[in-house]
């Protein structure tokens, strides 16, 4: 029998005040990790700068603060930006919030989900890491791409998602 | 016309090589035009024989093209079987397309002067998801786009007459006559972009034309008629004027080519248009599967009290992200509010979209307050600052910036606006002239609700949807707002058990 029941605005479900999940503790680990790797390799490039003959010694102390000083950041950066990120499944979509300046939260309806990936890097496996990315209809690349997923959760998190994902939708 | 038989390879009529022969130059135009202009430099330094070899490169390359044609229409074949339709292509890389009659959403057909000579069409099936694997069936006949029709279970039109009247039995929506063809091309925003192109070769023009003018006048002096500068006004004048002029007839000229006796009407529950001087094109979309309907206004259409009404399908993914765009091209505001509701029926459409409407909503003017700070006082003065040393007071130009970036940020406030119900909303946009876009919550993909620094200290925040087609953003509304917006579209989309394309 067809049911149209009045919904009191109020009585919506509400995506504030949830209880975010955090990203697997070894995410921050992992990207500093990376971080180390890039500022080797440009360490390797500065230093073979040292073998040009000539050179005066004011742009290589500015090259090498810079350096330092963006590793710093880069260092510490995960460890402000990482906790700010989370996400929150639900009977019927999945929330994920990220930022520290610039903030949002994405909302995507299962019904509306396309297609869902797991990957992961060498790096990731090294930490027993995976990446989710959920895909919606119209959108580039990925739509959604959680980062820092433990393994395990993010298969399971696949599977579940796809299993909403399937949701029978009746033709217009 | 004889009837195919199921699973035999067919080719197509070997017309079909005019298509081929029209695809590759435009591929080349579109491609390959840039390489042009070094060879316009090698012509100007009149060091080589550029024209005859230009001649040479011109009937070599007309060869290659009418060679690679007619290769590919003897390896273009099809095939019908019961429930979709193969096509085989391909000279070098061979490709087989497999198209399902159930995943065609649409048969849209093209029609050249040469083709309606010949009473062939071009069959281009509009296909979900995947552009980059297009079908076009060159050069069939009518009956056969009219029988495929009918295959994929969408009701073929009646006739293939050129009369409107053919299409009586469904409903007529707009037809548009030799005005509004003017009307469309005056509209046009395409000629003030040729306009900029050309505006430096323009100066050189002016130069020589100067040199005339100046033996013009010379040569009247010498037959005792006086110019004065108020003569040489008139004369600058009139070129503009006659430049004008020329542009406006290249518009009005491309309306014609592309929206000739235009007509719209809505056959079952599928839009279908047709037009065209010379080649005639015919599209059709499905009303469900309409993501957004998008009104605009230009500068000169505000004056026209016109709009241009288009219907925005899925975008593909892949490579070719080509959208599906349905244009009615001149409608006026209560027309568009009408075919809204006819749209979007029965669910939705009860709202208006004329952005003079005064039911829209501002935003927050914080919006504009954002942008003037940091699009126009904080650059404007690290510039100012750091050019300070070396330009002096020059520098302080920098400044007008700011007067410029606060009049078009008022502007876009005042313009900015949404507009909601139960069902659907319409964002206002815009700045020379207006944007609103309406949409479905239903049919809503994802959705954002995104802070800066400045927005979360107002309480503020832009609320973003994306669509199938593309994102809508109502940006600087109140935090609450967009959340309780936020979790009512979740709660529509998760609530609907129909589908969204």
């Amino acid at each position: 029998m067809f049911q149209n029941p009045e919904i009191a605005l109020d009585a919506l479900p509400v995506a504030d005040d949830l209880d975010w999940e955090k990203l697997h503790p070894h995410y921050s680990r992992r990207i500093r990790v990376q971080v180390i790797i890039v500022f080797a390799v440009i360490a390797l490039g500065l230093a073979a700068l040292n073998f040009v003959p000539n050179v005066p010694l004011l742009p290589f102390v500015i090259l090498y603060s810079q350096w330092v000083i963006a590793l710093t950041i880069a260092l510490f950066w995960p460890g402000i930006s990482v906790p700010r990120r989370g996400y929150v499944l639900r009977d019927k979509d999945i929330l994920f919030r990220k930022g520290v300046i610039w903030r949002s939260v994405t909302a995507i309806p299962f019904n509306r989900i396309q297609h869902v990936e797991t990957s992961n890097t060498p790096l990731d496996r090294k930490f027993d890491l995976a990446n989710l990315q959920l895909f919606t209809a119209g959108g580039s690349g990925g739509d959604l791409k959680i980062d820092g997923l433990g393994k395990g959760i993010a298969e399971r998190l696949r599977v579940f998602i796809l299993n909403k994902a399937g949701a029978p939708v009746e033709d217009a | 016309m004889k009837t195919l038989e199921l699973d035999t390879w067919y080719r197509t009529s070997p017309f079909a090589i005019l298509f081929f022969i029209g695809k590759t130059i435009r591929l080349l135009a579109k491609n390959a035009w840039q390489s042009l202009i070094p060879l316009a430099g090698l012509a100007a330094t009149d060091k080589f024989d550029v024209i005859s070899i230009i001649k040479i490169g011109a009937v070599g390359l007309g060869a290659v093209i009418a060679g690679g044609a007619i290769l590919s229409y003897w390896f273009f074949r099809y095939r019908l079987t019961d429930d979709s339709i193969l096509i085989r292509q391909g000279v070098v890389k061979k490709k087989q397309l497999d198209i399902k009659f159930g995943r065609i959403q649409g048969i849209n057909t093209q029609q050249n002067p040469i083709y309606r000579v010949l009473k062939l069409v071009t069959v281009n099936f509009d296909t979900a998801g995947s552009s980059g694997n297009e079908g076009n069936l060159p050069a069939v006949t009518r009956s056969f786009a009219d029988s495929l029709r009918e295959r994929i279970g969408k009701k073929p039109r009646e006739t293939v007459a050129e009369d409107i009247a053919a299409v009586a039995d469904s409903t007529m929506l707009v037809s548009l006559n030799w005005r509004d063809m003017v009307r469309i091309g005056l509209a046009d925003r395409r000629a003030l972009i040729v306009f900029a192109f050309i505006g430096p070769l323009m100066e050189q023009i002016g130069d020589q034309l100067d040199g005339y003018i100046e033996r013009f006048v010379l040569l009247a002096a010498a037959n005792g008629i006086d110019f004065d500068a108020a003569s040489g006004l008139w004369a600058a004048t009139a070129i503009v004027l006659a430049v004008v002029l020329l542009f406006v007839l290249v518009s009005v000229a491309a309306a014609f080519l592309q929206y000739h006796r235009f007509a719209l009407w809505l056959d079952g529950q599928t839009l279908r248009s047709r037009g065209g001087l010379l080649t005639k094109h015919e599209h059709s979309m499905d009303l469900g599967k309409i993501q957004t309907l998008r009104l605009q206004q230009g500068v000169v259409e505000t004056w026209q009290r016109r709009f241009r009404l288009t219907a925005r399908q899925a975008v593909a993914s892949g490579k070719n992200r080509a959208q599906k765009v349905f244009t009615i091209p001149s409608v006026g505001a209560q027309q568009a509010d009408e075919f809204r509701q006819l749209f979007y029926a029965p669910e939705a459409g009860v709202l208006t979209q004329d952005p003079r409407s005064d039911v829209f909503a501002p935003i927050s003017p914080y919006y504009m307050r954002s942008r003037i700070l940091f699009v126009g006082f904080l650059p404007a003065l690290i510039i100012t600052a750091a050019t300070a040393v070396t330009a002096g007071a020059f520098s302080l130009l920098f400044l007008l910036w700011l007067p410029v970036v606060a009049a078009v940020s008022y502007r876009s406030w005042k313009r900015a606006g949404y507009l909601h119900d139960d069902n659907e909303i319409v964002r206002r946009s815009g700045f020379l002239g207006y944007r609103t876009v309406g949409l479905l919550f239903r049919k809503v993909q994802r959705v954002t609700v995104s802070q800066s620094r400045y927005q979360r200290r107002k309480g503020l925040a832009s609320l973003r949807m994306y669509m199938a087609s593309g994102s809508v953003k109502v940006p600087y509304i109140e935090h609450e707002t967009a959340k309780r917006l936020r979790d009512y579209i979740l709660y529509k989309v998760e609530s609907s058990d129909r589908a969204w394309h």
